[in-house]
């Protein structure tokens, strides 16, 4: 390599890199809103314990859970249009990104079907009866106690997964999706600067990544307002006010097994 | 294009020599990992000067930017380092001579090591603390009560968020493709070459990770088991 680091080049590549990031949160939203909806499908199953889908839902969330994402993007990017051939619907002409959002939502959808698992789990038992014993009916007492209660303690992970995918979408350039990732890798080609496209690249994924946190920080603050309202409260808000990390305090029901894996 | 289970199986077969990289991988990038994670994780516990704002320096970058940009960066500047380190001191040597699978391994440890020390953090913190101080009133000295005392109880604690880091590492080992090292997942892409058949390697490639997620997860079940006896309520 023939040439000497430039700073000057991160700055110029900050903006072109930019100009593509529409497309990576387009993926990480696309991708979310897909695997809230399969995720609460596949949870169901298994919280009301129906015979056979229970069993399906299991295999679906081992086995996105248990094989890489990146393995994933090419199975369904090589065989979903052959598999939908089977049922005459042909996908072949439809862009990349659809396999992508496709891929990335399912695989969200695994995980977050645990999150909704151990969080319906966690909330106490006797919330129920209680509810019932004040003459909810059932439905009443999953979505006026149990949900909201569930939710506040699903934030968190959730956080966690959202901020895990979006670092994920890098992996759709191996696809050719010209994301932040394919974008840096075109524009490190073209300059022969790589060290200097990957610190820009790794700047904005790392602006990203701190603002999502920041803004479902205070989202999570909002649902658990009903947990803690004393000092500690009061001090904890002032941190974050300050712009501090707040303790995290643990949720032994929720952390363990039940955190996504980060990956890629 | 008709799906070829036959195939699927000849895939299979032909991806089992990649299994032993992938494995490898995984193994290194842990290992380094928790030495770098648990040297990070103690000096921002104990906050040693300036180590530990460096150490959470680090540890915030890599979790705030993907695996794939660690390697990538690693991939390109550590030869740029490397050369001017073998001219500066005239080792006679260059970066062409270190293998790919050198940077795979250098970029995933730094990797590993952010993420574990998150794991070796929680897992000390949720020790009680009454337990150090029971160790230091019987005499024990800090590092002798570290040793036996907190360390064992926090790798039982810690052990579920373990297992998780290793599956994402064995995982994340699929993008050594991108510096061509030959992993599973680019032995894939290559026996699939000679005929197009991506899908049924991959689906080979999908079958190997999972039944090497499930027996990782089966063995850390078993080491949990064993591990936490101490644990245990009741009375027999």
């Amino acid at each position: 390599m023939e040439y000497g680091f430039d700073i000057t080049y991160i700055f110029d590549f900050i903006p072109k890199l930019l100009q593509v990031l529409h497309l990576t949160l387009a993926i990480v939203a696309g991708a979310i809103g897909i695997g809230l909806i399969v995720g609460l499908l596949a949870a169901l199953p298994r919280l009301y314990k129906v015979p056979v889908l229970q069993r399906l839902s299991q295999v679906y969330t081992s086995f996105f859970r248990g094989t890489p994402i990146l393995i994933q993007l090419f199975l369904f990017y090589y065989g979903l249009p052959e598999l939908l051939k089977l049922v005459y619907i042909d996908v072949t002409k439809l862009p990349v990104l659809f396999f992508v959002i496709v891929t990335f939502g399912l695989n969200a959808g695994a995980t977050i079907s645990e999150i909704i698992r151990a969080a319906v789990t966690a909330v106490d038992r006797g919330q129920v009866e209680a509810a019932y014993s004040v003459g909810m009916s059932g439905y009443q007492a999953f979505a006026r106690i149990v949900l909201p209660q569930a939710i506040a303690i699903a934030v968190p992970v959730f956080a966690n997964l959202v901020i895990a995918m979006l670092k994920e979408t890098s992996l759709a350039f191996a696809l050719g999706v010209m994301e932040l990732t394919g974008k840096a890798q075109t524009l490190g080609t073209l300059t022969r600067h790589f060290m200097e496209t990957y610190i820009a690249l790794a700047i904005i994924y790392l602006a990203v990544s701190f603002t999502l946190e920041r803004i479902l920080l205070l989202f999570e603050r909002k649902l658990q307002r009903h947990m803690r309202r004393d000092a500690a409260d009061a001090e904890r808000r002032w941190r974050l006010w300050r712009g501090r990390k707040p303790m995290r305090e643990r949720s032994p029901e929720v952390s363990g097994k039940e955190v996504p894996r980060y990956e890629a | 294009m008709k799906l070829d289970p036959s195939f699927i199986w000849t895939a299979f077969v032909g991806l089992l020599p990649a299994i032993p990289t992938t494995l490898i991988l995984t193994l290194v990038s842990v290992t380094c990992g928790f030495v770098i994670g648990t040297g990070t994780a103690l000096a921002r516990m104990y906050r040693i000067p300036v180590l530990a704002q460096i150490a959470s320096g680090y540890v915030t970058f890599i979790r705030g930017t993907p695996m794939l940009v660690h390697l990538l960066l690693i991939y390109f500047s550590l030869p740029l380092l490397i050369d001017a380190l073998s001219a500066q001191f005239d080792l006679g040597w260059n970066s062409a001579k270190v293998p790919m699978i050198a940077f795979a391994f250098v970029s995933f440890s730094i990797t590993a090591g952010a993420y574990m020390s998150e794991v070796v953090r929680s897992g000390l913190m949720a020790i009680d603390r009454g337990q150090m101080e029971a160790a230091l009133s019987v005499g024990m000295t800090v590092p002798q009560a570290i040793r036996r005392i907190v360390f064992p109880q926090a790798v039982a604690a810690a052990l579920p968020n373990l297992t998780n880091s290793v599956i994402g590492m064995l995982h994340g080992s699929t993008l050594a493709f991108t510096v061509s090292v030959v992993d599973l997942n680019a032995k894939a892409q290559i026996v699939a070459s000679t005929n197009w058949k991506y899908f049924e390697a991959y689906l080979a490639a999908a079958i190997i990770f999972w039944g090497l997620t499930i027996a990782i997860e089966r063995i850390a079940a078993a080491i949990e088991r064993r591990i936490s006896l101490y644990s245990r309520g009741g009375v027999a």
